[in-house]
């Protein structure tokens, strides 16, 4: 079983894909993050993400309320035979492409349970210009752990290592983007201060 | 003068503009406004070490600026620097002891941080945001289920406290329990079986 990280390709689900850059653009002077939820393809060879929850946009470096989260979202979706496989970050400001020691904590911390967990961190300037160019490649850059467990960027280019699973995900996103569907998104620090908020956010893609 | 300055920072001139935030400072070192432009623009070009001293110093000066405090407390956690996070709320605690989100954060920072002594304290800090808040704070509740079973871990059942300790756990579970059967059902078995877990190994 278990390839490496060196060999796996990572496959992002539009869903989870609109979710998080959605959630960012509703917090947009502040970090936020959130989880990917998935499982790795039956050959093998990929980690499929096929959903994403959210987490905060404040505090991210506070263990507590990251605890919580993150037992109840594995919990609910282990039920559904889906695991915790990565980890996504904005940071708050939109020029600052490193990636952080909160970032990188929480992602050893979920590569403790999914050892080829990935982190995707928003690119704000391709987020920009994706207004203009046609670029389908995703808005996010993607850091896998090397043998040395350092975060590495991949570069994916020419490669396929990360690629978004529907090639129009990016034109669902600026649809969402252009209909300000940004505003309803129900992230974890949400649901914390009033739990009748769901982060499932069940009424996004209807 | 002020406006220029004002003009300079906005126009992303940003060392003319700290040239002239500091000669206006030199002039005038009263001007609130002033210092919490100096801070901005630290942050806002990502000079986080500037934010940082620029925010100490101005809050040498304006010590009951609570705002202030929170900010700086807010960046040392973002740079994982809980212990200095940690003064700052307690600070926000002294100056203002009926406010439950000081209670809440410091509580917060301690448990980050870690070790049987800073969970206990954590632990009381969970507490009296509760009490601040008539029982109603969701973050608190699992605070407090979270500090107990963390400290069991440590304690290994050697401390008489625990069973005082598991008590308060117990309830603040049947608090949430009662609350998200009310208000967020669908998530209820999730909740259980992680509150479960959590007074298991307690």
């Amino acid at each position: 079983m278990g390839s490496s990280s060196g060999d796996l390709r990572y496959e992002l689900s539009q869903n989870a894909y609109i979710k998080l850059v959605l959630h960012s653009l509703n917090h947009p002077t502040s970090a936020v993050n959130g989880v990917l939820i998935g499982r790795i393809s039956p050959s093998n060879d990929a980690v499929l993400i096929d959903d994403a929850v959210p987490l905060f946009h404040s505090h991210l470096g506070l263990l507590p309320q990251l605890e919580i989260s993150l037992m109840l979202i594995e919990e609910y979706f282990s039920a559904k035979g889906l695991n915790i496989v990565g980890y996504f970050h904005a940071n708050e400001r939109s020029d600052d492409y490193e990636l952080g020691g909160v970032a990188k904590n929480i992602g050893d911390h979920i590569c403790r349970y999914f050892p080829q967990a990935a982190i995707l961190l928003l690119d704000n300037k391709k987020l920009e210009a994706l207004k203009k160019s046609k670029d389908r490649s995703a808005v996010t850059q993607l850091y896998v752990r090397d043998a040395s467990k350092n975060w590495k960027l991949v570069h994916s280019e020419g490669n396929n290592r990360f690629s978004l699973r529907e090639p129009s995900a990016n034109l669902m996103l600026l649809d969402y983007i252009a209909s300000e569907k940004w505003q309803g998104i129900v992230d974890f620090d949400d649901h914390l201060d009033d739990i009748s908020k769901d982060w499932l956010n069940p009424g996004l893609f209807n | 003068g002020r406006l220029e300055a004002l003009l300079l920072e906005a126009k992303g001139s940003w060392e003319l503009a700290e040239k002239a935030y500091s000669s206006l400072l030199e002039d005038n070192p009263l001007d609130q406004t002033i210092h919490k432009r100096r801070v901005a623009m630290a942050k806002a070009q990502g000079n986080i070490p500037g934010a940082i001293e620029w925010l100490n110093k101005y809050l040498e000066i304006f010590m009951a600026d609570h705002d202030a405090w929170r900010e700086l407390g807010e960046i040392y956690v973002s740079l994982q620097m809980y212990k200095q996070a940690a003064f700052c709320y307690e600070e926000l605690i002294l100056s203002q002891p009926t406010v439950p989100l000081y209670h809440l954060a410091y509580a917060d920072v301690l448990y980050t941080l870690g070790g049987l002594e800073n969970l206990q304290t954590a632990k009381k800090y969970y507490t009296s945001t509760i009490d601040l808040t008539g029982g109603k704070n969701t973050r608190a509740l699992f605070g407090v289920c979270l500090c107990t079973s963390a400290i069991a871990q440590i304690t290994k059942g050697k401390s008489k406290e625990e069973k005082e300790g598991a008590q308060v756990q117990s309830l603040a579970a049947k608090v949430l329990e009662k609350d998200y059967k009310q208000r967020a059902p669908d998530k209820l078995p999730q909740l259980t079986t992680a509150l479960k877990s959590l007074t298991l190994s307690s």
